[in-house]
């Protein structure tokens, strides 16, 4: 076990010190002086200079690559151009809205979705099957950001029982969440489904049947113990994709997080605060994905006498 | 004990097989068709769109369906149905071309990766991870923040985040398929990489390629509407789905038909191709079994 | 395990539930549509970051909410005939929130220091006409311009002269911008991400104000999650509001809307040192290529007015100079006349907010119409005034189109002209983005400038506009309204005629 997790930890430091490096190359990939675009268009030639030489311009691309690791790590990300906060206190600030969001969004695409699949796997082939798998393919192919808008739309404007958006009470986490979990959820219920299936396929499924188990004991102990283990790696796998759906979410709803700080800085060409949340969703999600891997070993024996 | 009898299997080539199967999945055919209007109609939206897609009419803002305008107008008095016509031909180009793109890299990069092996293996697998540590959108909205906003370099974005897909899914393939009789028969006698990859190989990873490019095309239409939404995608006055959606966020509740009808735009066409792609999928699942 | 995890769930949304349900009496919430850029008033460019800094700062004179001068951290002054000369009377008994007292001293602090160009701070240019500020004694000032520049008591109205604590900039520096200290109403308590609280300050030198207990200032960017702010009772005031909507809000029994006249106009500046724009011709044709009213119909659903003179209807010395009447053929004939029959391509930039965009697709729609075919270009604020100040003279200039709008943040008729119509107003100095240069322009705005004869000042910018207006170096397109909604229980409120929120000493919440 030991062994697995050391071997794993050591493959994802490539992937990350890789993704570090794109992040790092990012300045020097546009066209234009490095320094003058991390200080922005308002800096006096005073300024460049300052960022010139934080950021080592006049030595070989690896020094200067050493370099932002050893800023990185001590947390000195820069100064936005937009604000001059620096980058540090900008993330600070932005970080729990984010955070919260996903994590209820999290909740309820994984208890709705896998809910909702093994349903659906019981009732395999029944109208409760037909129509959660309808549900479930339409939720993927809703556009995230036009749900959003229907919902504010329906229940906002018209009706009034909920905000149209900005961070606040928990009326507030109810259509973001909402929106951002419906397309991770209809993911689950979708894999779940099949995984479910399968599973009841399976020849030690059919032995414990043929032995009398009662079918509450079949599905319980054996179907969902099992099925729950590629869920746990699609979990991590759909993690990605709410971060990616939280810049969507949080544009829509105004919500002051990590997304619309992206989105803001892209538009603002704001590169200290781009590099720095690029640089930050990626390590999250590589930081998950390990830690579902791990959790995934944990679970299922077999991985670990590999 | 049951007596077993030996039936000859009826003689049809796999490609025949496969058409019975999907045209069996009545709900894949239908989305498939639907497809083929939406894709059609939007290549004759020079022809058959009442209207172009920035013909402004000052005296008819804001108007709610009706039948000089199928789908209502916007600000501006433009019909919204014809610029969802006009509209389509950007989306579907944006879908068709970064799958293209992305599949034909991911391809390659699989079939390399899963054929040789050893350092090229590494090292091709390597740089997937990399992709794939980046959320899809993520790595898009980098790509767009490097080389600027623009239809062109939304498509570039997309298939860059589509590559590792193909590569990983071709490369799988591709493993298995090394080990087939037919490919070291032809090995044996002596036939050269290349041709082995491109002429034995390739075909076979091919069926689930394709599955993949349907579900792919559904993925990157919804993330250039999500792009173009959130403003580093097509600029006005394009009629891209997703600046429609943008352009009528500040009239919800006002003006609800310049949101509603490219909304629905964008979720037919990815549901069409989403149970296009399940349909295949399903009807190939089987013979690959 | 299980039960610390659930524990702190519970608390956290707890803690969510309660800091949304906590609401005391006379809080103001003002819903705002941008991020404030910063709180030292000699480095703020915005109209938000402005007026927040108005509620912690004040002037030695102050422009109220219909832009009339008003005496404020001086109580009255007197200029020398040639306007080269101001001697203002402090007011006694006046503390700034860090406790050191406000005195002529301080005064001299805050200018030498906003003027000092070695400061690089934004407002350098409101004081450049000083030569010398002298404290003749603690509650005496004496400031010595340069040149004579009538419109100076205007000048130090201006946000950027706001008078700030000499020990808070010893004492943070740079950083003074999060630590502001000045002698407003309003103390500053905190401002993070999106919001920016401020609370009554208690020594406030006019007994018995203010009676409002707290400011807050919430960035909200979408305009739907504003209105619903107000309509729910979390924000009191908001701006602005967008055009289409005022009217779904005009029937409310809890809001009142404001619908006023600004002095913000908006014109596309044509880069008149470049072809096709040297030709006065293509610029007549362009500004009867427009149908103005059409534009204030569909991009501000009526709420704004035409344009008939290059300074805004309510700018003291405007003069209405007439109006270019839609006419396509006319501007056609023009065109051919200068040798464009067939129209020509060009590329209009401007900012990239939703009114923004929407004006300048109207206008491209419009224009095309006679065969100019434009191109928009919209961009992020950082990103546009990048392009039009990062320049050392015309010839650098990349926008030959630039759809913007200008409003005279000292309310005089100065500041409405010379920052886009003058010769000396090239970028990066000023805002003539159009390059436009006429020396009868030119000595209508210097003769405005040199007296405080209003007879005088009349006729040189009378001079001035219909100069201007003749050349046409601008589309001349609408003059905004000042479009906001406050709740009927807040009183005291109101937005400036330059689009800044504003904010009576003796507002009051029912």
């Amino acid at each position: 076990m030991l062994d697995y997790l050391i071997r794993r930890l050591f493959g994802t430091v490539p992937v990350l010190l890789a993704v570090a490096a794109f992040v790092f190359l990012f300045v020097h990939l546009l066209p234009g002086d490095p320094a003058r675009l991390v200080a922005g268009p308002d800096a006096t030639p005073q300024d460049i200079a300052a960022v010139r030489a934080d950021m080592g311009l006049d030595q070989p691309l690896i020094v200067q690559f050493v370099r932002y690791l050893g800023q990185t790590v001590q947390l000195n990300l820069g100064r936005s151009i937009k604000t001059h906060q620096t980058v540090a206190e900008l993330i600070g600030e932005r970080f729990m809205p984010t955070l919260l969001l996903t994590v209820f969004a999290m909740l309820w695409s994984v208890i709705v979705g896998v809910g909702v699949g093994v349903l659906s796997g019981v009732k395999r082939g029944r109208w409760q099957d037909q129509l959660a798998m309808v549900l479930a393919i339409s939720g993927i192919s809703f556009p995230g950001f036009w749900l959003g808008l229907l919902l504010i739309d329906l229940f906002s404007v018209r009706l009034g029982w909920l905000p149209t958006g900005g961070y606040g009470g928990w009326q507030n986490f109810v259509l973001p969440a909402f929106t951002l979990g419906t397309a991770v959820a209809a993911v689950m219920a979708r894999f779940t489904r099949s995984a479910f299936v399968e599973i009841t396929a399976e020849d030690y499924v059919r032995t414990a049947r043929a032995k009398g188990v009662p079918e509450r004991g079949v599905v319980w102990k054996h179907t969902l113990r099992n099925a729950l283990i590629p869920v746990i790696t699609l979990t991590g796998l759909q993690f990605g994709f709410l971060l990616g759906g939280a810049i969507v979410v949080e544009t829509v709803f105004a919500w002051p997080g990590l997304g619309r700080l992206l989105v803001d800085s892209v538009s603002y060409r704001d590169y200290p605060v781009i590099q720095a949340e690029i640089l930050l969703f990626s390590f999250e999600f590589v930081l998950i994905n390990l830690l579902v891997d791990l959790l995934y070993a944990v679970v299922n024996p077999e991985i670990r006498l590999r | 004990m049951s007596e077993l009898t030996l039936d000859a299997p009826a003689l049809r080539s796999p490609s025949a097989e496969f058409w019975r199967r999907f045209r069996r999945k009545r709900v894949a055919v239908v989305s498939g068709c639907v497809l083929l209007a939406i894709i059609l109609s939007t290549i004759a939206a020079p022809w058959i769109a009442p209207y172009g897609p920035a013909a402004p009419d000052y005296d008819n803002v804001l108007a709610g369906p009706s039948w000089q305008h199928l789908c209502g107008t916007d600000t501006f008095g433009r019909d919204i149905f014809s610029r969802i016509l006009w509209g389509g031909r950007i989306s579907l180009t944006v879908g068709f071309v970064s799958v293209a793109l992305g599949g034909l890299a991911g391809v390659a990069l699989g079939l390399v990766s899963g054929f040789f092996g050893g350092l090229w293996d590494s090292v091709i697998m390597r740089l997937m991870d990399v992709l794939l540590a980046f959320p899809g959108i993520l790595l898009a909205i980098g790509v767009v923040a490097l080389l600027g906003p623009g239809i062109d370099n939304v498509i570039y974005a997309i298939a860059v985040f589509s590559v590792p897909v193909f590569a990983r899914l071709v490369r799988g393939s591709t493993l298995a398929l090394k080990q087939m009789l037919y490919v070291q028969a032809a090995r044996s006698i002596g036939v050269r990489a290349p041709m082995l990859m491109l002429q034995h190989i390739l075909p076979g990873t091919l069926p689930s390629v394709i599955v993949y490019c349907s579900l792919r095309v559904g993925t990157s239409i919804l993330t250039a509407a999500a792009l173009s939404f959130i403003g580093l995608g097509a600029p006005p006055p394009s009629p891209e789905w997703g600046a429609m959606l943008a352009e009528g966020r500040s009239y919800l509740g006002v003006a609800d038909q310049i949101t509603l009808f490219p909304g629905l735009a964008i979720f037919v066409t990815v549901l069409a191709f989403n149970l296009l792609g399940d349909g295949l999928r399903d009807a190939l699942d089987q013979r690959l079994r | 395990m299980r039960h610390t995890v659930s524990r702190t769930l519970l608390a956290v949304a707890l803690t969510l539930g309660l800091s949304g349900a906590a609401r005391a009496a006379k809080d103001l919430v003002v819903g705002i549509p941008v991020n404030l850029t910063g709180l030292d008033p000699a480095d703020l460019n915005d109209n938000a970051s402005q007026s927040a800094a108005r509620l912690m700062f004040e002037g030695l004179y102050n422009l109220d909410e219909h832009m009339q001068l008003q005496p404020q951290l001086a109580e009255s002054y007197e200029a020398t005939e040639d306007a080269k000369e101001f001697t203002f009377h402090l007011r006694k008994g006046v503390t700034f929130h860090d406790g050191t007292p406000f005195n002529a001293a301080a005064v001299k602090f805050s200018f030498d220091r906003a003027g000092n160009p070695e400061n690089h701070l934004k407002r350098q240019s409101l004081y450049v006409m000083i030569d010398h500020t002298d404290a003749v004694d603690d509650y005496t000032v004496r400031v010595v311009l340069k040149y004579p520049f009538g419109a100076f008591v205007n000048d130090i109205a201006h946000p950027g002269a706001l008078i700030v604590s000499p020990k808070s900039v010893q004492q943070y520096g740079k950083e003074v911008t999060r630590h502001p200290s000045g002698t407003g109403p309003y103390e500053f308590v905190s401002w993070t991400a999106d919001t920016l609280r401020m609370k009554k300050n208690e020594h406030y030198w006019r007994s018995g104000q203010p009676n409002v207990d707290t400011v807050t200032y919430r960035s909200v960017p979408e305009n739907g999650a504003r209105i619903a702010m107000l309509q729910a009772g979390e924000a009191q005031f908001i701006y602005p509001v967008p055009p289409e909507l005022i009217a779904s809000l005009q029937n409310s029994p809890t809001i009142t809307v404001f619908d006023e006249p600004s002095i913000l106009g908006r014109y596309v500046a044509l880069n008149v040192m470049r072809k096709p724009f040297d030709d006065p011709r293509v610029r007549l044709a362009l500004n009867y290529a427009v149908d103005k009213q059409a534009f204030i119909k569909v991009v501000f659903s009526g709420h704004a007015d035409t344009m008939d003179s290059p300074m805004p209807q309510l700018l003291p010395f405007h003069q209405k100079q007439g109006s270019y009447s839609y006419d396509p053929a006319k501007a056609k004939a023009l065109l051919a006349e200068a040798g464009y029959p067939n129209g020509f391509e060009s590329t209009l930039t401007g900012i990239s907010d939703t009114l923004a965009q929407r004006g300048m697709q109207f206008i491209q729609q419009q224009l095309a119409a006679v065969g100019v075919k434009v191109n928009v270009e919209p961009l992020e604020a950082g990103v546009l005034t990048a392009k039009q100040f990062n320049v050392t003279g015309p010839q650098d200039a990349t926008i030959v189109m630039n759809f913007g709008a200008w409003s005279s943040s000292t309310g005089d008729a100065d500041w409405g002209i010379r920052p886009i119509a003058y010769t000396k107003s090239f970028p990066p100095v000023l805002a003539n983005l159009a390059w436009y240069s006429n020396p009868v322009t030119d000595a209508g705005i210097e003769a405005g400038l040199a007296t405080v004869d209003p007879d005088k000042r009349a006729a040189a910018y009378a001079q001035a506009q219909a100069q201007v207006w003749r050349d046409a170096p601008w589309i001349f397109v609408d003059v905004d309204h000042s479009l906001a909604a406050y709740s009927k229980k807040l009183h005291g409120a109101f937005m400036r005629p330059d689009l800044q929120f504003y904010l009576r000493t003796d507002a009051s919440l029912d």
